[in-house]
């Protein structure tokens, strides 16, 4: 095994590692607060990823100048949307499993939007920065005396690891130092107790929402420089991603979130480059299937009591 | 036979670093109503919750009727004998009343037709029985204490434990339980009773235990409880 | 007191209950030899089927399996393997098919100690694991990503009529499950399990066997499945658009009731039908709202609400 390959791994595994971190924290933001799981995450995120898309060929926007302008609009989206489907919720029985089908319903009809407007195909998102790659360092005789390596990231790989690890900081000085995110910890340990204390549920609920909302948008136009394409159907794969990842993590722990998504990343990416490729699909799923048999808590949740 | 149903030896129970149940001991003898109270947070629902199996306790001995059920599950314990009522009424909400009564009996070798009609008789005793084919859900508050006290009834539990049987009850319905329970005590079962209202509690109880911060600080009959000073201090603080 | 006895409206329940599984029966059984449509037919008892499965975990046992197609997926791959790898014939293979679904249950059952959505994405998500599994074994046991291709095996109806026997053994289960005490402990668990608990009932091993029954019903529809359509793939055998389905069905017509999966099934394959007919486009987005108008507006499904509503009628319906 040579060590450019590895060190590849181990930048890719990084990069993917925070995409993932990030859905994980924002989902686990809305489960904590509000007990819903988002099955409709996935397709936030591609909506975003179509977002940055239509600015970048109708309007020649770069997708970094997208990037606030899609916060607002899914925050607002999602907080509008909050109030649209969720305080009806209340009155089910079952008010997790229903947020669960409620949310797979909109899932379902944003994909088919989302097919409808832009029609089945990959689109490519054709925006690069110059140089296009960056080449990090020089391994000496990599590949045998004489043959050096070269490890080389994609620039555009560089910027959306860069945003996203600004955006997890502001995201967790926001859930620590701020009297909201203060807030929506507390709720998050304790839904009933914050009301007794005067914060109005509603609002709160509504903000975490929009704040899901916006950084499932900001993933997916930070998505178009990992990987620049967009599927309307890949939607699906980011949700369960997100799902591997909070279960990992812990449910409803945003900070577990953030740490299970860098390993889950690390852990798929190295295993593409040191295992053989049917095993290294698997291997993410066998420790999620260990962590939900041996640690059902996840690996930074606290154990409830019996 | 010895004369204690129930003995509590040495309890501990914590909750990460907070000790809810500090070294708890006492026994609770047949066919006594023993009352446990204490201010809020002294750990008697905490306390109920290790007797019956729903905490698992971290030390102590809990023994009933001479078999060992320290940490045995819920439904083990049940099946010894123990029933009890929660603080917060917990009926199944989309069953029948009929069927929220049969439930402790689903063991019973007796057939449906004679569970029905033991579970009729429960209802009228708590003036339920108009409300037979009514789902849990459509019970007022108080009616749902009065619920799970006929369900526990049908259990037929040597031991029973009441949290907060009158918490929330209006009075004529209060009446009908303080009934009931003398009534049950009469045919001989025990019963270990937390209670805010004290004026139910010395009246039902034979024996006082009060609880504060995790420990028993003071026990007794009901005259000795009432007059301690640590007990009043306690109450009312200092 | 009078007390008149409850024996009465049991009775006249259960009257309507196996009238109408007699009428279904007969109905179904006549499709065939009249010339009817057997592939709508087949795949409306599946999906009665499969919501009166889910039904025994979700609607008696308040346990929500978002990877209930793990079992269905299970059942058509054992038929086809048995079938074209080993050779057995196909009227073993369906109840080896059950078989193997209950043990796929018992293997996932210590999952059932998770409750409420974390039970749910942890078992969305072996189903899931179940599928990526599936495509990566060999190729000549599972056929990969491209499956197995079965063909015609039998004459199309000894698989239509298999179908219509696992439908009404569904049935039968959920009416004596209803009525048994285990159904009542069930029920009970969903409501409360804390409160179950304490009453006496044994949780783990009532929920258990729920979750084995659910298991045994998709496992055995998925093996008919196999059978009559003659081809599957990982892709439509564990496609989560199934689970989904299902447990709409359901829930459309009232979890927890017998009548309910199959009230619900049959309104929403016949709106899913003029929907297809009418919208082609709008197919999936139309059944994304039915979802959500359901779940915000007719949360206890069809049957529930009328429960709920008129007390009168639970006198009629179980």
């Amino acid at each position: 095994m040579n060590s450019v390959l590895l060190i590849n791994g181990l930048l890719g595994g990084i990069v993917f590692g925070m995409v993932y971190a990030l859905i994980g924290a924002s989902l686990n933001v809305l489960c904590g607060v509000l007990r819903i799981i988002n099955f409709a995450h996935g397709e936030f995120i591609i909506a975003g990823g179509f977002f940055a898309y239509v600015m970048l060929t109708f309007l020649g926007l770069n997708p970094l100048y997208t990037l606030p302008v899609a916060a607002a609009a899914f925050f607002v989206a999602g907080y509008g949307l909050y109030y649209l489907l969720i305080p009806r919720l209340a009155r089910s029985d079952e008010p997790e499993t229903s947020s669960f089908l409620l949310m797979f319903g909109v899932s379902l009809m944003l994909v088919s939007s989302m097919i409808w407007i832009f029609e089945a195909d990959v689109r490519p998102v054709n925006f690069s920065f110059d140089p296009i790659n960056l080449v990090l360092f020089t391994v000496e005789d990599a590949y045998g005396p004489g043959r050096d390596g070269r490890v080389i990231v994609p620039t555009a790989r560089l910027v959306a690891l860069a945003i996203n690890a600004a955006i997890i900081i502001a995201m967790t000085w926001f859930l620590y130092r701020t009297l909201p995110g203060k807030a929506m910890r507390a709720a998050i340990m304790n839904r009933e107790a914050v009301q007794i204390v005067g914060i109005d549920i509603h609002r709160l609920s509504a903000w975490a929402f929009g704040l899901a909302a916006a950084l499932a948008g900001v993933t997916g136009v930070v998505m178009t420089l990992v990987v620049p394409s967009i599927d309307p159907n890949g939607g699906a794969d980011f949700t369960l991603i997100g799902f591997i990842v909070i279960v990992l993590g812990g449910l409803g722990h945003p900070v577990g979130a953030l740490a299970a998504g860098v390993l889950f990343g690390l852990v798929e990416q190295m295993s593409n480059v040191l295992l053989p490729q049917a095993a290294a699909q698997m291997l993410g799923f066998m420790i999620l299937v260990a962590v939900i048999f041996f640690k059902p808590a996840g690996l930074f949740g606290l154990e409830r009591s019996r | 036979m010895s004369a204690a149903l129930l003995a509590v030896d040495g309890l501990v129970k914590r909750f990460g670093g907070l000790v809810a149940v500090r070294d708890v001991s006492f026994t609770v003898n047949r066919g006594n109503i023993v009352g446990l109270i204490g201010i809020n947070g002294a750990g008697k629902t905490t306390l109920m919750n290790c007797v019956n199996g729903i905490y698992r306790t971290d030390s102590g001995r809990v023994t009933f009727d001479g078999h060992d059920i320290t940490r045995r599950t819920p439904h083990e314990i049940a099946a010894h004998g123990v029933g009890r009522t929660f603080q917060v009424p917990r009926t199944f909400h989309r069953l029948s009343l009929i069927d929220n009564l049969m439930i402790p009996v689903l063991g019973s070798d007796l057939s449906d037709a004679e569970l029905t009609e033991q579970a009729e008789a429960c209802l009228a005793r708590v003036n339920l029985y108009d409300l037979r084919g009514n789902n849990g859900e459509e019970l007022s508050g108080g009616q749902q204490k009065l619920l799970e006290l006929a369900r526990v009834m049908m259990f037929d539990p040597r031991l029973i434990l009441l949290d907060e049987p009158f918490a929330g009850v209006n009075p004529s319905l209060c009446r009908i339980m303080i009934h009931e329970i003398e009534a049950m005590r009469a045919a001989g079962t025990t019963f270990l009773l937390v209670s805010h209202d004290l004026t139910s509690i010395y009246r039902l109880s034979n024996h006082l235990l009060v609880l504060n911060q995790g420990e028993i600080i003071a026990e007794g009959g009901v005259a000795d409880v009432r007059d301690n000073p640590d007990v009043i201090e306690a109450y009312l603080g200092n | 007191m009078a007390r008149p006895r409850l024996g009465g409206p049991d009775a006249v329940r259960r009257l309507i209950w196996y009238g109408l599984v007699g009428l279904i029966l007969v109905w179904c059984a006549a499709v065939p030899p009249a010339g009817g449509n057997l592939s709508l037919y087949f795949s409306l008892m599946m999906w009665v089927t499969l919501a009166t499965g889910l039904n025994f975990i979700a609607g008696f046992a308040g346990y929500m399996p978002f990877g209930y197609v793990a079992f269905y997926g299970i059942g058509t791959y054992t038929t086809g393997i048995a079938v074209k790898v080993l050779g057995l014939s196909v009227y073993a293979a369906v109840p080896i098919a059950g078989g193997v679904g209950v043990l796929l249950a018992l293997l996932f059952a210590p999952t059932l100690r998770l409750s409420g959505i974390y039970f749910a994405i942890v078992s969305l998500s072996l189903a899931i694991i179940c599928q990526r599994l599936v495509s990566l074994l060999p190729e000549e046991i599972t056929g990969g990503s491209l499956g197995i291709n079965l063909g015609v095996i039998t004459i199309r109806e000894h698989g239509y009529y298999t179908m219509l026997l696992v439908l009404v053994l569904a049935l039968l289960t959920a009416s004596w499950l209803a009525r048994s005490r285990l159904g009542k402990a069930l029920k009970a668990i969903r409501d409360d399990p804390e409160a179950a608990e304490a009453m006496g009932v044994n949780v783990p091993r009532s929920r258990l066997f729920a979750w084995l029954l659910s298991a045994l019903f998709a496992a055995l529809t998925g093996g008919v499945q196999a059978w009559f359509t003659g081809a599957l793939d990982p892709q439509t055998a564990f496609d989560v658009l199934i689970t989904a389905k299902t447990v709409i069905y359901a829930m459309a017509g009232g979890l927890g009731t017998v009548l309910g999966p199959l009230i619900g099934t049959v309104v929403l394959v016949w709106v899913d039908e003029l929907i297809w007919r009418s919208f082609p486009v709008l197919n999936n987005f139309l059944l994304g709202l039915i979802i959500a108008a359901l779940i915000l507006f007719v949360p206890r499904g069809i049957v529930g609400s009328l429960m709920q509503r008129y007390p009168r009628v639970r006198r009629y319906i179980m």
